[in-house]
């Protein structure tokens, strides 16, 4: 089938199978390699992109749920504004470490911060609950969220 | 310069890092592993579906194989491919190639294959209990020095039980092989922590049928803690054969449930220990330690695991009589491999508990009880290895006192008294020897190569492998810091065997210990001999003496020394040291046992780059607490696990507060710190629930089954 969609801003045409995964549609058909695939079962985030706005793990996605929509992957994201902002909150507190997983904790934490999430450790927890980490402690990750809140509220 | 950033952070963050699966090239096919689902059993016949075109596969059998099929290092017992009989659960059998992945899949899928079944041996106790099924390696160490057992010591005695773990590294294991035919090399790229272990394994394979093979590591390793030590070899193996066969670059990509259910896991143990203590001075003066793992099928890398699981299994004591055996058991389970700690978590699991047991029957303190046994300077480790430090007590002292461990003991006993929820605190010690065990490191005699270009740039070649623990941005300062070169010019080159010379496998805490140190010294002699201030300096006013090369190897000092005979000796030059505190809440409705604070205190000598090091801590430490905690793999009437569904990894939501301080910081050497983390967390946790509940469980993880299990068993 034909679908529509807008890849990070710019509007796309594809020939897809009705079922072909989002992740797979990413990374084969437009080489998009930053969103990763793991688990291939919704629960390790690391394909987390944003489906009109929301984070969806994009393995558990077909084609024909994201004709007509919009499609934000971290390709996209990081060259935001916000997103150059937050690379750097998690690049100074040193929350990477294989980085399997990051570009899904990235569109996660993308997403927290645009909804107005702020600096409570229980509310940035339950955020990114989605996407598992197996190197760190997510500690640091928490650090490098409350960091980017604070400045996004100097920013703005 | 103490928290240089790593030079890789930014584009893993932004995607653009390149990890196995965003290789691509134009006339690559995807390959894939057709493994045994019997556990043991004689191949009788295999049933292909016949709605494909069978001419697009190619395929390769255990007699398509040019060289041996028995995977190299470190024993050599595994096979490649199955030949008529196989012996667990995900053997491969087949592989297989397609060029379209989806066709692949799906034809895989349909491939019947029927076994004559054989018995098989599949659970941990079924294995671990029964004498008869001890094969391979076996180590004793004998340091007995006492005839009588007095009758005023107090005898304790138990058997403990640690399950499967799960690496669960979040990128699968994959490997792209490419064979070129006119010059008849084979090229391999692969995520792996081990470089030349794979080329081993390819060449054993391949035999004389290619002139060269070359691996390359993916540009990111997405993970590895031990499970891409040896099971690459066997994956590199059967790729490069697909390629041979095919003439195309193959790609195989494990998808997560056959990676969960075929690839290597942390070895099942059983660890009986017998001690007497003298009541009077509290001092433990004899222990028996019988010490078994699961090896799975075949024993690999069990043999080396066992090596360093007895060697740390009686644990931070000064015991003057002690006797260790060590076995490794059969099963027809996938073969078991490294995971960060290598046998060392086990150990420990078993001997600090067993410290608490003793405790609890002697109805005096565990820390009365630590105190009076732990390593002094000049006490000796069982293979007669003299204690020449007390780091190990100043860890111990210093976790009791930033946990605040006496008052919330108190205070916590007074709050049980009014509930039917628990609160509860434990502790635990622990240590692990850096690098090689024995006389490892001298046999490895590792090899590092610098390259001195003409603009200042200096080029490290190792084949250590940088998996998200920051060794290449560590290395790189370690070089750097020595003789003040700015950071921005040192580059570590991705580990290249063509390129890179051996210095060894990125296993046993040994790249920052031994690598890093080496680099160190490399500088630091390169300045003695050129007496410059500023290597850049040197570098402008010299222009033609570079680019220069230089290599130099790891030498071990002849002061270590191991006899593998009698186990006696120094087993390891230097260790690091652990101690932790552990609060847990216990929910009495749902058996649930819920993490409230773990305080870690280590030495690991001099930190190159703090906050490198606090995140190594910090993800260690989560896994040792999942390890005690949640993590399991196999359970009768469950079945194995075969994705992240099933095995639960700790989210967001699971984790305790985890406080970590180093200390002895000053020190000249930077010790061993990639698995300490992983070997101590698990057992503080458990007496933390026994300090709780009064409740002695000796079987790991602590779930609610468990412990519900445990409470009615009582009762």
């Amino acid at each position: 089938m034909k679908i529509r969609f807008t890849l990070n801003g710019k509007n796309v045409v594809l020939e897809s199978a009705p079922l072909k995964r989002l992740l797979d549609i990413l990374r084969e058909d437009y080489h998009l390699f930053g969103t990763k695939e793991s688990c291939g079962e919704g629960e390790c985030g690391a394909c987390t992109v944003l489906l009109d706005g929301k984070p969806v793990t994009s393995c558990l996605v077909n084609a024909i749920h994201v004709n007509g929509k919009k499609v934000d992957t971290v390709e996209g994201l990081s060259k935001t504004k916000l997103g150059k902002m937050l690379i750097d909150c998690f690049d100074e507190t040193n929350a990477v470490q294989c980085g399997f997983c990051f570009p899904g904790f990235f569109v996660s934490t993308y997403y927290y911060l645009l909804n107005d999430g702020d600096n409570d450790l229980e509310k940035i927890k339950k955020a990114l609950s989605g996407n598992i980490c197996r190197c760190t402690g997510y500690q640091r990750i928490f650090d490098s969220v409350k960091i980017a809140c604070a400045r996004k509220k100097v920013g703005e | 310069m103490g928290s240089v950033r790593k030079f890789d952070s930014k584009p893993k963050i932004n995607g653009s890092w390149k990890f196995l699966d965003d290789y691509q090239s134009e006339d690559m096919i995807y390959g894939n592993i057709i493994y045994s689902k019997c556990h043991h059993g004689i191949i009788k016949d295999i049933h292909f579906p016949n709605d494909f075109n069978i001419s697009e596969f190619t395929f390769v059998y255990a007699k398509d194989i040019p060289g041996e099929n028995i995977v190299p290092e470190p024993v050599s017992d595994q096979l490649f491919l199955a030949v008529n009989e196989v012996f667990h659960y995900g053997q491969p059998i087949i592989g297989v190639a397609h060029p379209n992945k989806v066709t692949l899949t799906n034809f895989i899928k349909k491939i019947k294959i029927d076994y004559e079944e054989l018995p098989a041996i599949i659970d941990i106790k079924e294995c671990l209990d029964n004498e008869k099924n001890h094969f391979g390696r076996e180590i004793t160490i004998d340091h007995r020095t006492r005839d009588e057992i007095q009758n005023s010591w107090i005898r304790h005695h138990n058997v403990y039980y640690m399950p499967h773990q799960e690496q669960a590294y979040l990128e699968p294991q994959g490997v792209i092989a490419e064979y070129d035919k006119q010059d008849g090399i084979i090229f391999v790229r692969i995520t792996a922590q081990c470089p030349y272990y794979v080329k081993s394994g390819v060449e054993s394979m391949m035999g004389s049928a290619v002139n060269d093979v070359v691996i390359e590591t993916s540009e990111g390793i997405g993970g590895a803690f031990g499970g891409k030590e040896d099971f690459p070899s066997l994956l590199a193996g059967i790729c490069s054969l697909l390629s041979y066969k095919s003439g195309k670059p193959v790609k195989i990509v494990l998808d997560r449930e056959d990676d969960i259910k075929i690839t290597t896991k942390r070895h099942p143990a059983r660890i009986e220990i017998e001690s007497y203590t003298d009541p009077a001075t509290k001092k433990i003066e004899k222990i028996d330690i019988d010490y078994r793992l699961d090896a799975g099928a075949y024993q690999t890398l069990s043999p080396v695991v066992l090596a360093r699981g007895v060697l740390h299994t009686a644990g931070g004591y000064g015991f003057p009589d002690s006797f260790i055996r060590g076995r490794l058991f059969r099963s027809n389970t996938p073969p078991n491999g490294a995971f960060r700690g290598f046998g060392a978590p086990q150990g420990f699991a078993a001997m600090e508990a067993h410290i608490d047991g003793i405790a609890a029957e002697m109805d005096i303190t565990t820390i009365e009880l630590r105190k009076a046994n732990i390593f002094n300077n000049g006490d000796e480790f069982p293979t007669t290895q003299k204690v020449t430090e007390e780091n190990l007590i100043d860890c111990f002292n210093k976790v009791l006192e930033i946990s605040d461990y006496q008052k919330k003991l108190k205070s916590y006993a007074q709050w049980n008294k009014n509930h039917k929820d628990k609160k509860g605190i434990g502790v635990s010690l622990g240590f692990h020897g850096g690098g090689f065990t024995g006389n490892g490191e001298k046999t490895l005699n590792s090899e590092i190569k610098v390259v001195l270009e003409k603009n200042a740039e200096v080029k490290i070649f190792v084949a250590n492998t940088d998996m998200g623990q920051g060794a290449h941005t560590t290395l790189a300062q370690m070089f750097c810091e020595a003789i003040d070169h700015p950071f921005e010019k040192t580059k570590v080159q991705l580990p290249n065997t063509s390129k890179t010379p051996n210095s060894g496998p990125t296993v046993a805490s040994r790249t920052i210990y031994i690598i890093g140190n080496l680099l160190k010294q490399l500088a630091l002699e390169l300045k003695k001999k050129y007496k410059f201030d500023k290597l850049e300096s040197y570098i402008i006013e010299h222009n033609s003496e570079f680019p220069l090369e230089l290599r130099k190897n790891y030498i071990q000092p002849t002061s270590v020394f191991f006899d593998e005979e009698s186990y006696r000796g120094i087993a390891y030059k230097d260790y690091s040291w652990a101690a932790c505190v552990n609060e847990i809440y216990f929910h009495a409705d749902t058996y649930q046992i819920e993490l409230i604070e773990s305080w870690n205190v280590l030495d690991i000598g001099r930190v190159v780059n703090e906050q490198i090091a606090l995140g190594q801590a910090e993800g260690g430490i989560l896994q040792g607490l999942a390890y005690g905690l949640s993590e399991f793999f196999y359970k009768p009437g469950f079945g194995r696990m075969s994705g992240f569904t099933d095995y639960t990894l700790p989210t967001t939501l699971d984790i305790p507060k985890i406080v970590i301080e180093f200390i002895h910081t000053d020190s000249v050497t930077a010790k061993g710190l990639g698995e300490i983390p992983m070997d101590f967390p698990a057992p503080a946790l458990r007496n933390a629930f026994l300090n709780a509940t009064g409740i002695i469980i000796d079987e790991y993880p602590l779930t609610p089954e468990v412990i519900y299990k445990t409470i009615k068993e009582q009762k």
